[in-house]
């Protein structure tokens, strides 16, 4: 027995109450408050609880519903979890008598969670149904996912000036206040187009259009990711859905649509379409494209590419990204100029694409030097037997750094 | 003079011998396959001589003097099987796999029996004891299970050739006289005593009989016209479906109706009044141009609205065919559809518009209006 007087022994007591590692409990408490604090963060482009459009208010007003409702039951059946392991902990005492059948507790324990549940199908449903809504759609936009990177066509719609199809690539272009309609698919693995400001997730399946409605309250870029895991590079799988003013896109769409031209004879972008023709042409497609003899260029991606397709790269230089939006076209000075422009100006700002000074040529010589070394890609021609000799993904095509600076050159003047 | 070693090693040089004779014959004589058995036999044969050359008479003598102490094993078929099934693995390797998998599931089966057979009529001198408590306690768990399912496959594979010979009608009749037959004689079979020693013996071997022989005509005379016709054509083929007057008699006439189709309508064509226009989802009006993306499948549905029988067609520009140089349209389209009726039409486009010189349209023969359809 343990003499209260003992000096010895209470020391004992006292050191056994005490945290056995004071350290891993100050690392425990630094990770658990740094976690809280990511809750902070103002650059936060994907933070869902910032919506910018109906369908993402609408989300998060059910969230503010349900979050706390879900948190009160959590907490409450956490407290009684821990209160029960605590007091009824075996210390060695007598089994307590059995009770079976209680009729009132069975009864409160499946009414209240069956009015709980109740009261958040309601709210949910119908945020479901609102959210599903695509009677009273202004604008459609095809979105096409492939192995890493998303395809946007604008089918032919007057009203908004598009008077012949607009492809692009890595950025969703749509008019503020609107509501677009996303029909969207795939054409090899299951993606998932998510745009975390302006909606929540929609898969994109082979073989299924599944339909995805997109509103922006105010001009701006919103960034987002690929959530369903699509392969190697589905991390690097990004999106950004511009938001413009009506204005502002009747330009773009005009811009859009605009013929090709070529550079000039003579300059060195001049040569960078021959290297265009030789190296490019049998994926990436730039429409109006003609050869020496007037022929239209057509690209053959089907023929090399897994998905049959490649970026089509018509005014490449009014997007701010490229690769699968993985990388930037935009030095970081000038894309945080775009990024975080005051609405009214955000759209001059936008179309005024890549200028060769704010063009960001490290990244763009990197991915024509080596693709595959920036963004894992299935593309090595040894391994390409499963998928019938077709690349996923851009492959490394040796190009010199002269080819290099021509390329560069040309794919400058696609604005 | 001769082992049983001996006896085999030399078996199996002589089979490899007849083997790579008959392959040198039908298949080729330079092929690994005959290069292979004829390994074989040299390898069998260096083997048997070997044997017989080292003390093979004085095995014999042990063996022998072996078989006198034991009682003799009974005549078995076993050792035949597994000759068979060894020549089948043989002619197996030299022509197709699916008898060389035949064979070695024949040549493990005979083997183990005769082995098992062997082992226990050597347990005892009571052949009974040696039988019942040896070889069927040690084998039968596997005997049984295999004899079942090779018999319900057979089964099931000799109907199945049946019913894919007959027309639909005989075999929607066929399937119930025989499932009327097959509930008569288990009703006969539990409630007549009487009937269940030779008579239900005797029907069922004649069911079997009858089985097995029609089974094997119709598994020779093929399968009925119309599912011969359609497995040789590829059903995505463009020339499967006659954009002219209707040849077909035997076709999908709901296609429209198949749920994962139905996932996947990119637009829906329809023709009323004489006039086609499209309809897609999010666009209030009806458009003249629908936009399909670059190398996905997509469909298209095509719904009647007139009195009059239509089909749709896709024109998708034309070929050159690299034998004969002749230049053909490229057109696919849906069969017939009444008044109300719907029809899908998938369609993969793999070159963008700009590649034809006169890019692709739908139209309703028969129907004013085109819809231009436009890949970009």
């Amino acid at each position: 027995m343990t003499n209260p007087t003992d000096n010895t022994s209470g020391k004992k007591q006292d050191m056994k109450s005490t945290p056995r590692n004071p350290r891993r409990a100050l690392a425990g408490l630094v990770a658990g408050s740094g976690l809280l604090l990511t809750g902070c963060a103002t650059n936060a482009p994907q933070d869902i609880f910032q919506p910018k459009g109906p369908n993402a208010h609408d989300i998060n007003q059910l969230q503010k519903l349900v979050f706390p409702i879900a948190g009160i039951v959590g907490v409450i059946v956490l407290a009684l979890a821990t209160y029960i392991f605590l007091r009824f902990r075996d210390r060695g005492q007598a089994i307590p008598s059995q009770a079976h059948g209680r009729p009132i507790v069975e009864i409160t324990l499946t009414v209240v969670p069956a009015l709980i549940l109740s009261v958040v199908g309601v709210f949910t449903f119908r945020t479901i149904f609102d959210l599903a809504e695509t009677q009273d759609t202004e604008m459609v936009i095809n979105v096409t996912g492939q192995q890493w990177w998303w395809e946007y066509d604008y089918p032919v719609q007057e009203d908004f000036g598009i008077n012949q199809p607009i492809i692009t690539s890595g950025q969703l272009v749509m008019p503020v206040g609107t509501k677009v309609l996303l029909r969207e698919t795939s054409r090899d693995v299951i993606h998932s187009y998510w745009i975390p400001a302006l909606n929540g997730k929609k898969d994109a399946v082979p073989g299924r259009i599944n339909l995805l409605r997109l509103e922006a309250d105010k001009p701006g870029i919103y960034a987002g990711q690929c959530t369903e895991f699509c392969g190697l590079s589905h991390a690097n799988m990004r999106m950004e859905a511009v938001a413009l003013s009506r204005e502002d896109f009747a330009k773009w769409v005009a811009n859009q649509q605009k013929p090709y031209a070529a550079p000039a004879a003579g300059t060195l972008a001049a040569e960078g379409e021959q290297v265009f023709l030789n190296q490019c042409v049998r994926c990436h497609q730039v429409n109006g494209q003609k050869r020496a003899d007037g022929t239209a260029v057509i690209a053959a991606p089907d023929e090399n590419v897994y998905s049959g397709a490649a970026p089509n790269l018509s005014h490449l230089m009014t997007r701010n990204t490229f690769a699968g939006a993985m990388f930037d076209l935009l030095r970081p000075a000038c894309r945080n100029d775009v990024w975080s422009a005051k609405p009214e100006e955000f759209g001059a700002k936008y179309l005024a694409g890549v200028s060769e000074d704010c063009l960001n040529a490290t990244d763009l010589r990197a991915w024509l030097r080596n693709a595959p070394a920036v963004k894992p890609m299935y593309a090595d021609p040894t391994k390409l037997g499963p998928t019938d000799g077709k690349y996923r993904g851009m492959p490394a095509l040796g190009l010199s750094e002269t080819d290099i600076d021509k390329l560069v050159a040309y794919l400058l003047t696609l604005k | 003079m001769f082992s049983s070693g001996s006896k085999y090693l030399l078996g199996i040089t002589g089979l490899s011998l007849a083997a790579a004779v008959i392959y040198a014959f039908t298949v080729n004589p330079s092929d690994i396959g005959a290069i292979a058995l004829l390994g074989l036999m040299v390898a069998g044969g260096f083997l048997a001589g070997i044997n017989l050359h080292n003390g093979s008479g004085d095995a014999a003598t042990a063996e022998e003097a072996v078989a006198a102490a034991s009682p003799a094993p009974r005549d078995s078929a076993w050792p035949a099987v597994l000759a068979l099934g060894t020549a089948l693995v043989l002619v197996g390797l030299a022509t197709v796999p699916v008898v060389f998998i035949l064979g070695l599931a024949v040549m493990t089966g005979g083997a183990v029996e005769w082995l098992t057979l062997n082992w226990a009529d050597r347990a005892s001198n009571d052949r009974r004891y040696n039988n019942d408590m040896v070889r069927t306690r040690s084998v039968g768990p596997l005997e049984y299970p295999a004899a079942s399912a090779v018999a319900l496959g057979a089964v099931a594979y000799l109907f199945s050739r049946v019913m894919l010979n007959v027309s639909k009608s005989a075999g929607a009749a066929l399937f119930i006289v025989i499932a009327s037959v097959v509930v008569t004689v288990a009703f006969l079979a539990a409630y007549r005593p009487s009937f269940r020693g030779r008579p239900l013996v005797a029907v069922l071997a004649l069911g079997a009989l009858v089985l097995v022989g029609a089974g094997v005509y119709t598994g020779i005379d093929g399968e009925r016209a119309q599912l011969a016709k359609y497995s040789k054509e590829d059903p995505y083929s463009i020339t499967h479906r006659e954009c002219g007057p209707e040849e077909s008699e035997h076709y999908d006439h709901h296609a429209g109706n198949a749920v994962n189709l139905r996932a996947n309508v990119l637009a829906t064509v329809f023709v009323k009044d004489g006039k086609a226009y499209a309809e897609l989802i999010g666009i209030k009006k009806p458009v003249n141009s629908i936009t399909i993306a670059r190398s996905n499948d997509v469909n298209i549905l095509f719904r009647n609205l007139d009195e009059k029988e239509h089909r749709m067609v896709i024109h998708l520009g034309e070929k050159a065919v690299a034998e004969t140089g002749v230049v053909e349209k490229l057109e696919n389209c849906t069969q017939l559809a009444g008044k109300n009726q719907e029809q899908l039409l998938t369609v993969n486009i793999k070159k963008p518009t700009i590649a034809m010189k006169d890019g692709y349209k739908i139209e309703v023969p028969g129907a004013e209006g085109e819809i231009e359809v436009i890949v970009p």
